[in-house]
């Protein structure tokens, strides 16, 4: 009973609408929009990631692509010595994730609030210029291309090559619902609590005793080896890893999708990253400047919109 | 917990806002600060919770140099408080709030999967309803009134069990029934814990403390029984004779 929240019945029946819409999109979809849905997927992995950040821990990371392409680069890196193994290529990235992750959280958990959010851009920014220079790693601008799929023991007995775009976006379905299992238990968790209570009162915690930092710091972990995974699936799917994965504005593109869906609730990041990239390329075919009707509708959701598209499915 | 600063000086830029200040409180003593606006009481339960570095001096929580300690190391030594603007957790329900004490107690919040916690959601029924706030059990924090709020303030405080416990102005705001409520709560604090209370009301100040320490202008003038204080002609003229 004390554990009652303010949680109502629309989240399960969207859920629901939800998944089974997207399992649905293999059976009528043309190619291109399988392809599409694939990459709104992904996106979707990395901005639930972001929300945990940002909702849960209150922490505007504003560097979240880094551990996104850093992951993309270790699953290449790996893909291209004759590993292709799915289960090693998503543990490299959310190891690489993690890895890269807890130096600039140690850093950047320093400070709160905007600077903290310029900190991690910076951070972010770093390493998007390493990517770019470090040119017998990377191979710089050119990326490293023909990354291998992955192959998985089960499926090759089955005759299901990941090959294909039915089977390889079921692949990134089963990951984002993993994904979302996975937050939602840790955001339901003593854990998730303590993040909530920290973002609410940091002061009032530490007072509790708390150590606010750790808590921050393994969160900030946590998010940032998901995002690898996602970076990982990105790699998989796009068969190059480019330093474009780790560019700010790909971390942009994520902070828009997570507060256009609606933050803290973990389904908003997923509508929020189908909404801005079918938007992205549906108004990219029409409108020359489509980046402004996408600031302007951000701004409209940040002022009209507080709780984003989860706020309207709420209120319908 | 015994709760000594000694030779505390904190200053911000060229001002002192505590000066060489030394105050040695007893395990279970009730101890109350006072002193007008700006004397640096708020500063003093800063330092001693461990918000603050001291620019010099030296803080003990029982027999433990307490001075380089974070406020959460302090926290973990039994030292508990509560805040002069109720510092709530506003988005998590009223028993939420409660229960983030009571776990930092029983097993911290490194539990990454959903648990039942019977013994924590038992322990937090009782303390609310110890605290008269159990119908508020659901209510986010931040829709609660101000005497709610400080009340689950200190109960908030309380449910981490703390040997020693800063109070800063519990009664501010509060009408004449909740100050009542208040007080009588204070008073059944269990003997053994150190109180160091700031307030404005001398009243509930004179029902509570055992011995009163004043300052002014970051500087300690006088520090005794009630009595005593009460007679200090430094601490009369500084309270204009409304003590």
């Amino acid at each position: 009973m004390i554990r009652g929240r303010f949680r109502a019945a629309w989240r399960p029946g969207l859920l629901a609408i939800l998944t089974l819409a997207l399992a649905s999109v293999p059976m009528w979809a043309p190619r291109f929009w399988i392809y599409i849905a694939t990459q709104a997927l992904i996106f979707a992995i990395f901005a639930m990631s972001l929300d945990f950040l940002l909702g849960y821990a209150g922490l505007p990371s504003f560097g979240h692509a880094a551990f996104y392409g850093v992951g993309a680069y270790a699953c290449a890196l790996l893909a291209l010595r004759q590993v292709d193994g799915l289960i090693p290529l998503l543990v490299v990235g959310a190891a690489a994730g993690a890895l890269i992750a807890a130096p600039i959280g140690a850093l950047s958990l320093r400070t709160t609030g905007i600077y903290f959010l310029m900190l991690t851009l910076a951070f972010g920014q770093m390493l998007w210029g390493l990517a770019v220079n470090w040119t017998s790693l990377t191979r710089g601008t050119d990326g490293l291309i023909g990354i291998p799929r992955p192959t998985l023991a089960g499926l090759d007995a089955l005759n299901i090559s990941l090959y294909e775009r039915g089977p390889f976006f079921f692949l990134c379905l089963v990951v984002a619902i993993l994904t979302f299992l996975l937050l939602e238990m840790l955001a339901r968790s003593p854990f998730g609590k303590t993040l909530e209570g920290i973002r609410d009162n940091e002061r009032r915690m530490r007072a509790l005793g708390y150590p606010s930092f750790r808590y921050r710091l393994a969160a900030f972990v946590i998010a940032g080896s998901i995002a690898g995974i996602a970076g990982s699936l990105a790699a998989m799917s796009n068969g190059y890893a480019t330093p474009d994965l780790l560019y700010w504005t790909v971390s942009g593109l994520a902070l828009v999708a997570v507060v256009v869906g609606g933050a803290r609730s973990l389904v908003g990041p997923v509508l929020g990253a189908f909404a801005v990239l079918f938007g992205q390329l549906g108004l990219s075919t029409y409108v020359p400047r489509w980046e402004l009707i996408l600031g302007s509708l951000f701004i409209a959701f940040v002022l009209f919109v507080p709780r984003g598209l989860v706020g309207l499915v709420r209120r319908a | 917990m015994r709760v000594s600063v000694a030779g505390v000086t904190v200053r911000f830029g060229a001002v002192a806002a505590l000066s060489r200040v030394d105050i040695d409180v007893a395990a279970g003593e009730r101890r109350a600060v006072i002193g007008p606006n700006g004397a640096g009481k708020t500063t003093l339960l800063n330092v001693i919770a461990g918000e603050l570095r001291p620019t010099e001096g030296l803080v003990h929580l029982g027999e433990q140099d307490a001075t380089p300690l974070p406020a959460w190391r302090r926290a973990r030594l039994g030292l508990g408080r509560t805040f002069q603007r109720s510092t709530l957790f506003d988005q998590l329900s009223v028993a939420e709030n409660v229960t983030l004490a009571v776990r930092a107690r029983l097993h911290g919040g490194w539990r990454f999967w959903p648990a039942r916690e019977r013994a924590v959601n038992t322990e937090v029924q009782g303390r609310l309803e110890a605290g008269g706030i159990a119908h508020l059990a659901r209510r986010r924090a931040a829709g609660l009134g101000h005497g709610e709020r400080r009340i689950l303030e200190i109960e908030v405080a309380l449910a981490a069990v703390p040997s020693a416990l800063l109070i800063d102005e519990p009664m501010a705001g509060l009408s004449g029934a909740e100050r009542r409520l208040t007080l009588e709560r204070l008073q059944a604090l269990p003997e053994d814990v150190t109180v160091v209370i700031v307030e404005h009301d001398l009243d509930a100040v004179f029902a509570l403390a055992q011995r009163i320490s004043v300052l002014d202008h970051g500087v300690k003038i006088a520090d005794g029984t009630p009595a005593e204080v009460r007679a200090n002609p430094r601490v009369q003229e500084v309270y204009l004779g409304a003590i």
